[in-house]
């Protein structure tokens, strides 16, 4: 067995309302590569932030190259060796590959960039590699993988020792992952310490030496990948107690009428040939990890990105929707993950908001709002859900998560919709409003809405849905009904092995 | 004294018309004994209260108030509307032209004018609304083109607009008739129509929340893109309403200036508490603004300065404005 490298040690981390980080331990060796794996919110990114400086602990310890340490930002780390390889690229497109690795120290001949020197380090860089990249050409004109490439050379140039992936292979292609998994090789023999986050299980098996799982902000365990099965490590990512009771059995009558249904929905990667029908009264949970096509096919649904190809049927009618304009008029309503960027105008009132998909409806004279009538449906429909606000001409950027989501909720019950998407409803919410959102969602199908419901949370799927679809990488990969469902079968359908 | 201003700010009436209004209207009557004492003192015993000094003051502030009103939906949509000083001018050519070269009726003329400058709008708000071009750099594109198209319908000449028979020149009683100023009645009356539009209908509601978060708006099912094309066609529009008052007061136009008003218009809209970052807009502010553009610079012009100094003086209330208004939304949040 190798040395250790790094050693992360009783770790805890509170935010506001949150126990991000319980007490999480991590070891790392010299030419290891160790697998962080755990579901959608189970403390993965926060512990490397803190690793990197970009959080501070609250308490525990940081061991690097057997000495304590604290890094007060990203750049601090990067210094002494430790750094990410981004999900998300942080490339300048416009730049050439050699001026992005290089950025923020430049080569200078006395007062001017030294463009030859930096394209002749790069080079040597990417021969340490063996990776076949022009120094001289464009970021923006390279594959997502090549730019992965470069975003690696970058962290070698900093001479690292310690390198994190996050989640690395997501929007690569299968020959680019394989190019990727020799490079990941290649840097364990020369005695990196990697550490390697990513969902997919089938990797996992192929690239990591020990895997440690994180479950609610708290480490689960470490294995040694190669006698651990895929089953255990499900295992140890959902095997948490379960207060929430899943629903039993389905709550719609048989023969309830099916209100909406999707035939062979494309829109791009996210979305490939995705069909589903959703009854009168049903709640149906989509289910999936994070970038499975989930807000993708929702979003393409609603017309508020383009699609492909695909039919929509309302109560059996065929509709085209290419705009938000035609969903709201054919009742559906969808509220947004993203509250704030897509759900509310934070700096207008309860009113307004409440209004704003229907405000035809709401006028007199030709095109003046009647406020009286505007004023008294908001009302209404406060008080029907409960928002707590000290009046309906408070601004909804005053207003806490779960009664900003009431207030958008209560936007497209007053424009009637019939068919309401709520993509993860009680996200940046807590827990006691959680509650009442479960409860408001219950008496909407009670009381014959249909509900589309998004949630990376497994608990809130199994407790919610009447019927549950898994997706996987843009496509559907299974379709439970609550009684048949378990949390292991959803989350093997949600990594199915894709790439063959 | 601090209980007292928290209890008159919060008077239903000072409510209503917002505090830093009734700032504003108090700085109007402070620059004004200003310069009644500052005039005689800086020009040699100049006397700045004068009956005309007020309707001069008037005459410019009518133009610049059909301007800021125009502008003040563009920028309630979070947008920017450079173009109107340069539209403004290139409606009063055309329409100038039409009636002193083809002798057309000057009903239709005055028509012509509000039509070219509705035309420009359209045009700017195609590009930003449907193409989702920058406002800015649309604006700034539209501004050539009309000071361009000015100068090239009347030959490079200047236009001077007829001023004294009766059949021809009735327009100008819109700005004063029996030196009554006549203008200020119909800006009041324009300006109560916009804060109509912009509160009470439809339209106006869908301009103010898409200025706060167009993609929020959007996903309610509003289509964004008309309303946020019809507050660059109304900025349009009052452009060639503006250019009718300045021949009014004027009668003379060159080709190839306009471009200065722009900014005189939307310091006249920032200094009334409209947010450049959109989403919130004050009409009643943009004419007290205005008002505030074309005393200051009959002040400076009566003090002996050069009109330079209004250039200069432009620019930092901008500037003031504009910090002052970022500042105050960055404390609330």
């Amino acid at each position: 067995m190798n040395e250790v490298i790094l050693t992360m040690e009783g770790i805890d981390k509170t935010f506001p309302g949150v126990h991000a980080l319980d007490h999480v331990s991590l070891e790392v060796r010299k030419g290891e590569v160790h697998a962080l794996m755990g579901e959608n919110g189970a403390g993965k990114s926060t512990l490397m932030k803190v690793l990197t400086g970009i959080y501070t602990k609250d308490s525990g310890t940081i061991l690097y190259e057997g000495r304590e340490v604290c890094y007060s930002s990203p750049r601090e780390a990067q210094a002494a060796g430790i750094v990410i390889v981004h999900q998300e690229l942080n490339m300048m497109g416009h730049l050439t590959v050699a001026q992005n690795i290089f950025v923020g120290r430049e080569f200078k001949k006395g007062l001017l960039i030294d463009d030859a020197r930096m394209n002749e380090e790069a080079r040597k860089l990417f021969q340490q590699l063996n990776i076949d990249i022009d120094p001289r050409e464009t970021m923006s004109r390279l594959t997502v993988g090549k730019q992965q490439m470069c975003e690696i050379a970058k962290a070698i140039s900093h001479e690292a020792k310690v390198i994190v992936f996050d989640e690395p292979s997501a929007a690569l292609t299968d020959s680019e992952i394989d190019q990727l998994f020799r490079i990941i090789r290649d840097l364990r023999t020369k005695q990196y310490g990697i550490v390697y986050i990513s969902h997919r299980m089938d990797e996992i098996k192929k690239i990591t030496d020990r895997v440690t799982v994180m479950r609610d902000g708290q480490t689960v365990g470490t294995l040694v990948t190669a006698d651990s099965s895929k089953d255990d490590i499900i295992h140890m990512m959902v095997g948490r107690v379960i207060f929430e009771e899943p629903k039993t059995h389905s709550r719609v009558p048989d023969g309830a009428m099916v209100v909406l249904k999707v035939e062979h929905l494309n829109a791009g990667r996210m979305v490939q040939d995705v069909s589903f029908e959703l009854r009168k009264g049903e709640i149906l949970g989509f289910s999936g990890l994070m970038g499975a096509g989930r807000t993708e096919t929702a979003r393409a649904l609603f017309g508020a990105d383009p699609k492909e190809s695909g039919d929509i049927y309302i109560n059996g009618k065929k509709v085209n929707i290419h705009s938000p304009q035609d969903a709201v008029r054919a009742g559906i309503g969808y509220l947004s993950e993203d509250r704030k960027r897509y759900g509310v105008v934070l700096k207008k009132n309860i009113t307004e908001n409440s209004t704003l998909a229907c405000l035809q409806r709401y006028i007199k004279h030709g095109n003046i709002i009647d406020g009286v009538a505007e004023r008294e449906v908001t009302q209404k429909f406060v008080d029907a859900l409960k928002t707590k606000t000290p009046g309906i001409d408070q601004m909804v950027m005053n207003l806490s998560g779960g009664n900003q989501q009431k207030v958008v909720v209560a936007k497209w019950l007053i424009s009637n919709c019939e068919i309401l998407i709520f993509d993860e409803p009680t996200r940046g919410i807590d827990v006691g409003a959680k509650q009442e959102i479960y409860e408001l969602m219950n008496r909407l199908a009670q009381e014959g809405k249909s509900v589309l419901m998004i949630s990376s949370e497994m608990p809130e799927i199994l407790r919610m849905s009447d019927r549950i679809i898994v997706m996987c990488e843009g496509k559907k990969t299974a379709e439970f009904d609550v009684s048949e469902a378990t949390q292991e079968k959803i989350m093997n359908a949600a990594t199915r092995e894709i790439a063959v | 004294m601090k209980q007292a201003l928290l209890k008159f700010k919060n008077l239903r009436f000072v409510k209503t018309i917002g505090f830093n209004r009734i700032v504003l209207i108090l700085i109007i009557f402070l620059m004004y004994g200003l310069f009644t004492i500052l005039t005689p003192i800086l020009h040699n015993g100049t006397n700045f209260v004068n009956y005309n000094r007020v309707m001069s003051a008037l005459n410019y502030a009518y133009f610049i108030g059909f301007l800021g009103l125009g502008v003040t939906f563009v920028i309630a949509t979070g947008g920017i509307d450079f173009s109107i000083g340069a539209v403004m001018f290139c409606s009063a050519l055309i329409s100038g032209y039409c009636l002193t070269k083809f002798n057309m009726p000057l009903w239709l003329c005055l028509f012509v004018s509000i039509a070219v400058g509705a035309l420009f709008g359209s045009v700017g708000g195609y590009f930003v609304a449907y193409r989702h071009l920058p406002s800015f750099i649309t604006s700034m594109a539209l501004m050539q083109v009309a000071k361009g198209i000015g100068s090239i319908f009347t030959k490079t000449q200047s236009v001077t607009w007829p001023s004294n028979s009766p059949a021809t020149s009735w327009y100008r009683d819109m700005v004063k008739w029996n030196n009554l100023p006549t203008g200020f009645i119909i800006l009041c009356a324009v300006a109560a129509v916009c804060a109509i539009v912009l509160y009470k209908t439809t339209a106006g509601r869908y301009m103010l929340c898409l200025g706060s978060n167009k993609e929020a708006v959007r996903l309610s099912g509003v289509d964004t893109r008309k309303w946020e094309m019809l507050a660059y066609i109304l900025s349009g529009t009052l452009a060639g309403v503006a250019a009718i008052f300045y021949v009014g007061a004027y009668t003379t136009v060159q080709p190839g200036l306009g471009d200065t008003f722009n900014n005189e218009a939307i310091a006249a809209c920032v200094m009334g508490g409209t947010s450049m970052v959109g989403g919130s807009a004050s009409i009643l502010g943009t004419v007290i603004g205005a008002i505030i553009v074309a005393l200051m610079q009959e002040g400076i012009l009566a003090m002996g300065f050069t009109i330079s100094y209004q250039y200069v003086l432009t620019g930092l209330i901008v500037l003031g404005a504009v910090t002052a208004d970022i500042m105050s939304r960055r404390r609330r949040n």
